[in-house]
């Protein structure tokens, strides 16, 4: 669900970029001038549950296992599959 | 100034570095400093300090005369510094010049860290007041940073003029003329604590990372963050005698780790650089949101290239920029999208090139292709079985054909096989596929078992 949400969102973000680019490129500007620089932690030292490590016991979901995608139903599959068959038609003729 | 000296007297007798510290921190309210100023003038300012401080300690805990002189240079300069500091926020506020600038606090407090460098040289300042160096330098480098942008902002009105006239006018280095003076300082503060010879429970050593990590974010200010190198190389000279990292707080541990790991980043050292940045993520303190979105900044592009993992929804979720950032691109890469992925790459360039990490990026693109070669490979399905009941066996001959139509679905533009063929053959060199290319039949002959390594088809 999620990632065919995405999908429409950059593929509609893309058809619109010719009249965005303008503002976009401007606000980009503004953002890059920002200072971004590590910063100094409020206190010097803190106990082992205080850490991002023990904030999240679940890490190894933070990042996806695998980057093969199974999911063959989107839309982007459907127009692959519907290429391919055209190449396997435009053979056997 | 009887409050500020009540604190430096039960500093000095607990031994406690960071209260002492605080006594030589530019950073109280206004009315503190302004009180610590008004209670003596330039004339008396030394009798005064040094009747202070020399009655802050009785007993056996009494300071040896030596030590007394040289707290009285430091709080001389402390008190000089507070002038200078004073007269440009009043000439601030009402607009009034003054003799004072940004540039004369800086060269103040400048003044205020010699002084306490000369008093670990030659003043027998013990090694538990190493905190005060911290305060300093860490304020040296707010100030040096101060004066620069004040001076630039006053010489950007006849900078075009100046242009014309000198030819080897280098205003990279003009710009960041105090910056570049704060990091020697830093340095010579560096090679204080390094060069302490005191058994550990007494050495300076114990400043050593605090100050490397002002080093480190001097130097990447100043964009010369190959400089940090040198001082890692210093460091690991000294390593023998020094105690291990993780006796250190872990505010200095997670800001080392960060910067270590960013200047492995820098020279494509990738697993030295997710080992680093994970170690300083591990550590990070969790409220520290700005921090953690700088580690992940460059842990992320790490993941992709060691381990090839994508970060999950749930990391970016807390992180707008970042997911603004990322997530177009590892939604290409998972899906196998070349085109679209050239495109978010190139949305994303400017930024992408400010944060140094474009160039790694840019490699994902490997990935992409990989997945999408892969996704062809499936919907080729199944060969025949050739007798009941076998287990399927998927098509392993794909026409080169094929991977080209794939590969101009998203551009829409026609790319020859020869291309392809490069395309592949990059992907088989690279470990990605599995196969060889038969240019005769126009066919990639896919491996049987593990045709693209790392997944279970």
């Amino acid at each position: 669900m999620a990632s065919t949400q995405n999908k429409s969102d950059s593929k509609s973000e893309a058809k619109q970029q010719p009249e965005q680019q303008q503002p976009t490129e401007q606000k980009k500007a503004a953002a890059l001038e920002e200072d971004d620089e590590f910063e100094d932690f409020p206190v010097d030292d803190w106990a082992a549950e205080e850490t991002e490590a023990a904030a999240d016991k679940t890490a190894q979901h933070l990042w996806e296992e695998s980057w093969d995608d199974d999911d063959t139903s989107d839309d982007f599959s459907a127009q692959l599959k519907e290429e391919l068959k055209k190449v396997e038609s435009s053979k056997k003729r | 100034m009887d409050a500020l000296f009540s604190d430096f007297a039960d500093a000095q007798r607990e031994g406690n570095g960071n209260k002492l510290a605080q006594t030589i921190s530019p950073a109280h309210s206004d009315e503190k400093l302004r009180a610590i100023w008004k209670s003596c003038n330039a004339h008396s300012v030394k009798d005064v300090l040094k009747h202070h401080i020399h009655n802050s300690s009785s007993g056996k805990n009494r300071l040896p005369q030596e030590e007394v002189k040289g707290w009285v240079e430091v709080f001389f300069c402390y008190w000089k510094a507070i002038d200078d500091i004073l007269a440009v926020q009043d000439s601030a506020t009402n607009g009034k010049a003054s003799h004072s600038s940004w540039t004369t606090v800086y060269e103040s407090w400048k003044d205020l860290l010699s002084a306490l460098h000369r008093g670990y040289l030659s003043n027998g300042f013990e090694a538990w007041t190493i905190p005060c160096l911290y305060v300093a330098g860490k304020h040296l480098r707010v100030f040096a940073i101060k004066a620069d942008r004040e001076r630039n902002s006053n010489a950007s009105f006849d900078s075009a003029a100046a242009a014309n006239f000198e030819d080897d006018f280098n205003p990279e280095s003009e710009q960041n003329q105090k910056l570049e003076d704060c990091a020697r300082q830093l340095n010579r503060v560096f090679n204080l604590c390094l060069s302490d010879r005191a058994p550990i429970d007494e050495s300076r050593k114990w400043g050593i990372y605090y100050v490397i990590n002002l080093l480190f974010k001097t130097y990447f200010k100043l964009n010369s963050a190959t400089l940090s190198k040198n001082v890692l190389k210093a460091l690991s000279a000294g390593k023998g005698d020094m105690p291990p990292l993780i006796a250190f707080p872990k505010s200095q541990q997670v800001t080392f780790n960060y910067y270590e790991g960013v200047l492995h980043f820098l020279e494509e050292n990738y697993v030295e650089a997710e080992r680093h940045l994970t170690e300083a993520w591990n550590l990070c303190h969790k409220g520290a949101m700005a921090n953690k979105e700088l580690i992940l900044t460059y842990l992320i592009p790490c993941h992709l290239l060691t381990t090839h993992t994508l970060p999950s929804q749930k990391l970016l979720e807390p992180y707008p920029r970042l997911q603004r950032l990322f997530a177009p691109l590892a939604q290409c890469i998972k899906k196998g999208e070349l085109h679209a992925f050239d495109l978010a790459l190139q949305d994303g360039e400017d930024e992408f090139v400010k944060r140094r990490i474009y160039l790694t990026l840019e490699r994902g693109r490997d990935i992409a292709l990989r997945n999408l070669l892969r996704k062809v490979f499936i919907a080729g399905g199944f060969e025949e079985a050739k007798e009941e009941g076998a287990k399927p066996v998927r098509r392993s001959r794909v026409s080169i054909a094929e991977f080209a139509a794939a590969i101009s679905l998203g551009s829409q533009e026609t790319i020859d096989n020869d291309e392809v063929e490069c395309l592949l053959a990059n992907m088989i060199y690279k470990n990605l596929m599995k196969g060889y290319i038969s240019r005769e039949r126009g066919m990639v002959v896919l491996s049987k078992n593990g045709a693209f390594p790392g997944t279970g088809v």
